[in-house]
This record gives C-alpha cells, sequence and structure tokens, in this order.
C-alpha cells in the first residue's frame, strides 16, 4: 500500500508540473479577455470574440463592396482608385441607355442586355425544371424502394464535385469528337456541333447545371418530406384520401416552405452563374450563353481594354437582384420557421 | 353496431413474429381495450384491424366480412392517433370535413355533419383555428370529431390520452366514456396505463410478448387474475408477489415459506410440499395485526400519507418490496415494524409456470 501511495504522489506531481504551462498559457490567453470584460463588462465579451470574424468580413466583403461602388462612379483604365477619373452615373448611364428595354439591339451596351436576357432564360428554365426535377426525385427517393440509400448517394454525388470538374466531365463528352457524338455515329445518327447551336449551347448549359445541382436541393426536399409524420399520410389512409389528393392538399402544402427556400436559392444561384458554364461553352457561340457575372468578368478583366467602371456599374445592379432575392430567401426561411 | 372478430392472426416482420395467432371479439357497440406493456403488440394488432398493416396469417372480420384484403378507407372504421394527427395547415373544420369531402358528400351535408360532431364535442368555436392554436385537450377533442363525422363503424384509439397531462387525462377519460355511452358504437383502445384500461373497458384484453394474457371484464381480471403477469399488471398500486415455496405444515395444511415468513393454508390442490409458488396479495388486502396473528413482520421503508389512505412499503425476512395499502391516516414512519396479516379470501397463488393455481383461499 505504500508503495502505491508513493506511485500515485509522484504521478500527481508529474501532472502538476506538466500543467503549469498549460495553465501559464490560459493565464496570459485570458489576460486581455479579462481586461476588457473588467472595462465594459460582461455584455462587451461576445463582440470581442465575434470580432475575428468581423474582421475578415470587413476586410474581404465589406470594404471591396465599398471599393467596387466607387468604381462604379469612375472612368478610365487605372486601377487605383485615387487616380481614377470621377465621372458620376455616366456608367449607369451607359448601361441602361436602351430604344427599347426588350430588344438588347437598341441598347448602346447590347452585350449587357444580351447577358441579362440569357441569363433570365436560363434562370427560368434551369430553375423551374431543377426544381420539378429534385422535387420529383425527392418524392420517388422517399418511397420505401429498393437500394435507396445508393441512390440518394447517387444523385447528391455531383454536389460534391467543383465547377470546373463537372464542366470539363461534360465537355469531354459533348465535343464534338466526345462520348456522346461517338455513340451517336456508332448507331448511325449524324454527329452533333454542341457548342455550335445556341440553343443546343443554351440546353447543355442548363442541363449540366441541374446535373450539378438537383442533388442538393433534392436533399433539402427530402428532409422536408421526412418532416411530414407518417401519422398524416396514414389518416389520409383511413380517410380514404386518393394518392393525387394526397399529394396536392397534403404533401404540396406541408413541404411548400422547403419548396420556397429551394425555389429562392436555385434563382441565386441562377443569377451568379458562371464558372460553370464559362468551362463549359466559354459563353458560346458567340454571347449565345454569355451570362451576367460573364459580362462582368469579361468586361472587367478579360477584354483588351478593361473596363472596370462598367464592370463595377454592372455588379452594382446584379448586387441589387441578389439583394432582393435574399430578402426574399430570407422571408421564406422565416416562413418555413414559422410552420 | 359492429362485431370485430380476430382469428389466429399472426404478424411477422422479416423472421421476427410479433403476434403469435391470436384469438379475439370485440362484440358489437363494446368497449376493448388492449393493454400491455411497450413492446407487447397492442398498437400493431389494432392497426392489422385497421388495415394500416397486413396480416402475415389468420383473419379479420368485421361483421362476418373477412377484410384482410380490404383497403384501411374501405373498412369503415375510423382512427385517432396517439399523436392526433391533425393537417397542421387546415383549420379544425377543415380537418374534419377533409375525410368527408373525399367521398364526394354535398358540401351542405359535410357542413352538417362537421357542426353537428362539433357541438357534441363542444369544439364549435374552435373550427376555425388551427391545430397549433388548440391545447393538448382539444386536439384531442378535434381528433375524435374527425372520426366521428365520418359516421364509422367502429372507432379505434391508438393511445390518445398518452400526450396529455395527468389532470386533463383523467378529464378525457371520462369524456371518452360519456362518449361512448352516447354515441355507442364498438371502440378498440390501446393504452399501456391499467387505470386507463379498468375505467374505460368493457372487456380488458392483455397482452404481453405477442401473445393474449387474459381476456375478461375488468373486475374479473382484477379478482381472478389467469397468471401473475396479469395479477401484476392490472390494478394500482400493484399486486405483491411473493416467491415461496411449499412445505407440510404440522397441523396438517401447507405452508408457503417466503424467506424467514410463513403463510399458513389449508390443504390445496394444485399444490404439493416442495413445489414453488407465488403468491400473490394485493396492498389493500394486508391488515396490520398483532404479532401472534401476524403471517410476515416487515419493516416500513417509506410511508406515503395522502391523508385520505396511506401507503407503506416495506421489507424485511427475504421480502424484498411489499406494499400495504391503509384506508385512513397511520402514523407510521421509516424503521417502524409492522406486524400484517393476509386476507386468504382474497390471496392468490400462482404455480412456477406463472398460472394460477388459486384466486381465493376459503
Amino acid at each position: 500500500m505504500p508503495e502505491k501511495n508513493a506511485n500515485t504522489s509522484l504521478s500527481d506531481r508529474l501532472t502538476a508540473i506538466a500543467a503549469i504551462p498549460v495553465v501559464l498559457f490560459f493565464r496570459l490567453f485570458e489576460a486581455p479577455f479579462r481586461f476588457v470584460q473588467k472595462i465594459g463588462g460582461l455584455k462587451a465579451m461576445p463582440y470581442i470574440f465575434l470580432l475575428p470574424n468581423l474582421a475578415f468580413f470587413g476586410v474581404f466583403v465589406v470594404v471591396p463592396l465599398f471599393i467596387n461602388f466607387s468604381f462604379s462612379f469612375t472612368g478610365g483604365t487605372n486601377i487605383f482608385l485615387s487616380e481614377r477619373v470621377y465621372t458620376g452615373t455616366e456608367q449607369y448611364e451607359f448601361l441602361f441607355d436602351c430604344g427599347n428595354y426588350l430588344d438588347p439591339q437598341s441598347c448602346r451596351e447590347d452585350r449587357f442586355w444580351k447577358a441579362i436576357f440569357n441569363t433570365m432564360t436560363f434562370v427560368v428554365l434551369q430553375v423551374s425544371s431543377l426544381v420539378a426535377l429534385s422535387l420529383v426525385t425527392a418524392l420517388i427517393l422517399n418511397r420505401k424502394i429498393r437500394a435507396r440509400g445508393f441512390f440518394r448517394a447517387v444523385f447528391f454525388f455531383p454536389v460534391l464535385l467543383s465547377p470546373v470538374v463537372v464542366a470539363l466531365i461534360w465537355k469531354w463528352i459533348l465535343l464534338r469528337d466526345g462520348i456522346l457524338n461517338a455513340f451517336l455515329v456508332s448507331i448511325g445518327l449524324e454527329r452533333i456541333l454542341f457548342f455550335i447551336s445556341p440553343e443546343w449551347a443554351m440546353f447543355w448549359a442548363i442541363f449540366v447545371s441541374i446535373w450539378s445541382q438537383m442533388g442538393f436541393y433534392m436533399l433539402i426536399l427530402l428532409a422536408g418530406l421526412q418532416a411530414i409524420p407518417p401519422d398524416l399520410y396514414e389518416a389520409a389512409e383511413m380517410d380514404g384520401t386518393s394518392p393525387e389528393r394526397v399529394f396536392w392538399r397534403i404533401t404540396l402544402p406541408l413541404l411548400w416552405p422547403n419548396l420556397l427556400v429551394v425555389v429562392v436559392l436555385a434563382l441565386i444561384k441562377g443569377v451568379q452563374v458562371f464558372d460553370e458554364v464559362f468551362v463549359l461553352t466559354g459563353g458560346g457561340p458567340g454571347t449565345a450563353t454569355q451570362f451576367i457575372v460573364q459580362y462582368i468578368y469579361t468586361t472587367g478583366f478579360a477584354s483588351s481594354v478593361q473596363n472596370f467602371g462598367l464592370a463595377s456599374a454592372a455588379s452594382v445592379v446584379l448586387g441589387l437582384v441578389l439583394f432582393v432575392l435574399t430578402l426574399a430567401q430570407l422571408a421564406a426561411v422565416r416562413r418555413k420557421n414559422d410552420v | 353496431m359492429t362485431e370485430i372478430r380476430l382469428k389466429q392472426v399472426r404478424k411477422a416482420y422479416g423472421d421476427v413474429e410479433v403476434i403469435h395467432g391470436i384469438d379475439l371479439v370485440a362484440e358489437s357497440g363494446e368497449f376493448v381495450v388492449f393493454v400491455g406493456p411497450s413492446g407487447c403488440g397492442k398498437s400493431t394488432l389494432l392497426r392489422i384491424i385497421a388495415g394500416l398493416e397486413e396480416v402475415t396469417s389468420g383473419e379479420v372480420e368485421i361483421d362476418g366480412v373477412v377484410v384482410n384484403d380490404i383497403a384501411a378507407s374501405d373498412r369503415g372504421l375510423a382512427m385517432v392517433f396517439q399523436s392526433y394527427a391533425l393537417y397542421p395547415h387546415m383549420s379544425v373544420y377543415k380537418n374534419m370535413a377533409f375525410g368527408l369531402e373525399n367521398t364526394k358528400m354535398p358540401k351542405a351535408e359535410i357542413n352538417q355533419q362537421v357542426r353537428d360532431a362539433a357541438a357534441l364535442l363542444q369544439i364549435t368555436e374552435l373550427l376555425d383555428r388551427r391545430p397549433k392554436a388548440l391545447s393538448g385537450g382539444q386536439r384531442q377533442r378535434v381528433a375524435i370529431g374527425r372520426a366521428i363525422v365520418r359516421n364509422p363503424k367502429a372507432f379505434l384509439f391508438d393511445e390518445p390520452l398518452s400526450n396529455l397531462d395527468a389532470e386533463l387525462r383523467v378529464t378525457m377519460r371520462k369524456e371518452l366514456a360519456a362518449l361512448h355511452a352516447k354515441i355507442g358504437g364498438t371502440m378498440i383502445y390501446v393504452t399501456h396505463d391499467q387505470t386507463e384500461a379498468m375505467t374505460l373497458a368493457d372487456k380488458i384484453v392483455v397482452l404481453q410478448g405477442g401473445n393474449v394474457e387474459q381476456i375478461g371484464k375488468p373486475l374479473d381480471l382484477y379478482n381472478t387474475p389467469s397468471n401473475a403477469f396479469v395479477a401484476g399488471f392490472i390494478g394500482s398500486p400493484r399486486m405483491n408477489l411473493l416467491s415461496a415455496q411449499a412445505e407440510r405444515s404440522e397441523q396438517g395444511g401447507i405452508d408457503l415459506v417466503s424467506g424467514t415468513h410463513r403463510i399458513a393454508l389449508p390443504e390445496l390442490a394444485g399444490i404439493a410440499p416442495g413445489d414453488k409458488v407465488t403468491c400473490g396479495i394485493r396492498p389493500e388486502h394486508i391488515t396490520i395485526t398483532h404479532q401472534d396473528s401476524a403471517d410476515l413482520t416487515v419493516t416500513v421503508e417509506f410511508a406515503e400519507q395522502l391523508g385520505g389512505e396511506t401507503y407503506l412499503y416495506c421489507s424485511g425476512g427475504g421480502v424484498a418490496d411489499l406494499t400495504v395499502h391503509h384506508m385512513g391516516q397511520l402514523n407510521k414512519q421509516k424503521g417502524d415494524t409492522l406486524h400484517l396479516a393476509l386476507d386468504r379470501s382474497q390471496m392468490h397463488v400462482f404455480g412456477a409456470d406463472g398460472a394460477a393455481i388459486v384466486n381465493g383461499i376459503y
């Protein structure tokens, strides 16, 4: 017994010695927090912990936002704001100088309006198809079908891929000598030059973005479907409710908040579309698949004359659209939480 | 009025059989309660009757018609779920009307039926509210209203009161009994609460492990349990069950020896010296007596003074847990010694297999 006591006491001592640097570190680490708490009280503490994130957000989001906003009121090619020429609202006037807003050709900056029209076409077709397909997939994968987990994983997998990887995979499939054309030729059909036809290019831009994003929205809807208590369906079954009526009167209304969130998120992401389509089609043929973000990128960085002012003005316009959509998203989430 | 009959009903999930061949009848207009511990198969049995689960073998008959292959909606039954299963996005009115709308009933008629049911359950003023704006008791009434409005052949209740607090449960229990008296109709009610079973049932079906342990009227089950499980399950507080061994007594009868206690009985058919038995006695059938006439001498572990009655939880002499009920107040405390006499006419003896050998010794 005494030997055991001696061992315990030695181990205690070693533990105490090992703890000294840890305790010292925490004492030093705590010092500024103790100081702030002494000066500002407990209420100041949350702000201290928020400070690193706020600083990061400020430097990389808020400051660039203001710089961008300032750039939109300047002209010239100089990159330093202090050396740029103040032009007032000239960039905005240039963007919005149109004979007829429904006809991009009548606008001074027809590329901007073409990009807006392309984006709107893309968003309407992509979001509606994306939401419908996600919903149908979620409904099917919510049923007790064989290999349900496997299919859920298969549909979700593309979400994990980088947009550039997604675009490269599909480019490899769709190019003149890609595997899809090889297949068409092998069954005796003619080769289709998908990226030469504006309609085909738009179709594949929409298809690929749906393929890569559907899993994410499917997951949100699947979670929504699984949150509907099974008792409700059993009560409906006892009531002799037809499957169609169950879908329209029970499933859809209860899924509606999730569906609203999905629609608004898909809208926001649709308006921001760039990387996938840029790698897949390069915005072509011509400007057939050039969307608003690509227009901003090209105008600001990828043309021979880098027009930062115009690009900034266009991005402020895009920012306003996204702001409105984000408000809609917040409203949708709030409504979802209320149900 | 509807009769529901189960014949050798079995239910298995894969290789696991959970209902092992049950036969029972719910007579027309009867209030039948399925009671048993969690996992005994009572809800599964109810869902089989409802048509929400298929039987693996056996027959479910409603009014003499085998309904095994008839869809839940066509069986003419209404079910009240434990969670109430009210549609949260619909008003109370819409919830009650939903099932009738499926039958393409004219709107005026639906309106009349919903309002009649609402009046019966005193929820007319709640018709425009959504379920989330209702209390637990109100939701319960709406769920019952949704069942009544369909004018079903029989009502099925799946633990409908278990989400309510104790006080509301008592109130709703009375209301359910009153409702049954008012509208009649066959009702099958699932609960794990034996008090609900005792107070509501015309007939209790005690289930355990997918088997029926006993079927009978509440007091029949209470007074003459067919086995130790039913004896222990029915009644609150539960019956005291003492493990004992039978020995020949010097007077020629049988002594049940439990620990250091010796309970003298007359010669009984079915009990021979050396048999291992369980002696059952309800707390209210034990009286405090003098040392000379005592069957058991124990020590009070805990005294529960309820004012009008007293419960004493005791142990000692090899008996670990013995509950004694005394009408009125009794000034006893932890550590007090009690000499107890057991009322032989209310004593039960169960064999080693748990089956009752005798219910009441005269």
